[in-house]
């Protein structure tokens, strides 16, 4: 992501950077026009949904979040602005930080929903169902000891090293997304390697 | 962090270093994302970073598996979405005055609330205020005049349950705007497809209607059909 600096408030508010918003010209179309709201879903569907299946686990809830996060969207975009207000602090929103506050946050709420209404975990279900290849994507995550160290952080340091691999957001992006200073993000990541570090020793250690 | 417990005596000494370690874990995250993404063979190194944490890093980056939603539910949400657009689109042809989407304030209403329990009492979740109405806000952004603590309306089948009813709300008084401009088949056509699209997502499709017998949605949305003239539903 590419930066200005923004000159200082007539207020004489601090220097912040603002991150140039690659969508904007895609923004203000959808906005003009909601039918052209298409491209931008198309754009980022598959980060949203990789998003929803990091954090889930499960091929139908993940489709369930991006449903409803590009519903949600599209319903809000015309309230969308590329820069938050000075008061708003250091996450300025970008369509694309935007867009992940939103997939984050309906992740949150599904996973609320699964704690008031539990069902059988995806084991189970790919068992039941004998399903394919998302399956075996997902028996190959499992695999990998790195991941699965991963999906074993709390919920700040996983999403902040899900955002920061998968879907490769700067750490400014990140901040934006999880609504935390820059700095807090960076010692989430630093953490998160910590830990998936010694994870990985103890597994060497224990084969 | 602010906020937070922590397990170790916090001196402004540990604070510091640890800062500093993890703005060298970022530069060197940074340096070896950017070698992937041109597609380098070799990791860069860093003298200063803890070998084992360059270990992690690189294992997952290596290791990292990314999925694609298959081609027919990208299909089927791109109708979904453009059925709403289109009666996003329709009222304000109409000359009505038109909230930016009328489902949408029902939806964040349910989507509502801190989006985790145990991060109500987050400071930096808590400040997370500035964008009204930006439903990536935790907190009831939908409802300014309900208290964040408060029960959600209680929604039958689910918030994309509602927000198709609003859509085919939205249609069906966009509809009644239009009544008198018979000569309009462009807003009739466009009101169409958004109940096609509408019905048909809600009957064949919906993920929230799977194993439930009859979708009460898909009622809805016929009464709504069966109400128009001949020549448009």
């Amino acid at each position: 992501v590419f930066g200005r600096k923004r000159a200082e408030q007539a207020t004489g508010a601090i220097r912040r950077v603002v991150p140039l918003d690659p969508d904007r010209s895609l923004v203000r179309a959808a906005q003009a026009d909601p039918a052209r709201f298409d491209a931008l879903y198309r754009k980022y569907l598959a980060q949203v949904y990789n998003l929803a299946h990091h954090e889930l686990r499960n091929h139908h809830e993940a489709e369930d979040v991006t449903e409803r996060t590009f519903l949600l969207a599209l319903g809000a975009l015309p309230r969308f602005r590329e820069e938050a207000p000075p008061e708003a602090g250091p996450e300025a929103s970008t369509f694309r930080v935007w867009l992940f506050r939103i997939a984050r946050n309906v992740v949150a709420n599904h996973r609320r929903t699964i704690r008031r209404r539990p069902v059988a975990p995806l084991e189970m279900a790919a068992a039941a169902t004998g399903e394919d290849v998302e399956a075996g994507a997902v028996a190959r995550a499992q695999a990998s000891a790195a991941w699965a160290a991963v999906a074993r952080l709390p919920e700040d340091r996983r999403q902040a090293v899900t955002l920061r691999f998968v879907e490769e957001m700067t750490t400014a992006e990140i901040a934006g997304v999880l609504g935390r200073s820059e700095g807090a993000v960076r010692v989430l990541l630093h953490r998160a390697l910590r830990a998936v570090a010694r994870d990985l020793e103890a597994w060497r250690g224990g084969r | 962090v602010e906020g937070r417990p922590v397990s170790w005596p916090v001196t402004p000494g540990t604070l510091e270093t640890l800062e500093v370690e993890a703005l060298v874990v970022d530069r060197y995250l940074d340096s070896l994302l950017a070698a992937a993404e041109r597609r380098a063979a070799d990791a860069p190194a860093d003298a200063a970073l803890d070998p084992a944490l360059r270990a992690a890093a690189l294992r997952l980056r290596d290791e990292v598996v990314r999925v694609h939603p298959s081609f027919r539910f990208e299909e089927r949400l791109a109708r979904r979405l453009a059925a709403a657009a289109a009666a996003m689109r329709l009222a304000p042809a109409a000359g009505g005055e038109v909230a930016p989407l009328p489902l949408m304030p029902e939806l964040a209403a349910f989507e509502g609330g801190p989006a985790d329990a145990a991060d109500a009492g987050d400071p930096a979740r808590l400040a997370d205020t500035g964008n009204p109405g930006d439903p990536g806000r935790p907190v009831n952004p939908g409802d300014p005049g309900r208290p964040p603590g408060a029960p959600h309306p209680l929604l039958v089948g689910g918030a994309v349950t509602s927000a198709l009813l609003s859509i085919a709300g939205a249609a069906f008084v966009a509809w009644r705007l239009t009544r008198g401009a018979t000569d309009s088949p462009l807003a009739r056509s466009a009101l169409d497809d958004a109940l096609d699209g509408a019905l048909a997502g809600a009957v064949a499709d919906d993920p929230f209607a799977r194993g439930v017998p009859e979708d009460p949605l898909a009622r809805v949305l016929r009464t709504v059909r069966a109400a128009l003239p001949r020549g448009l539903a």
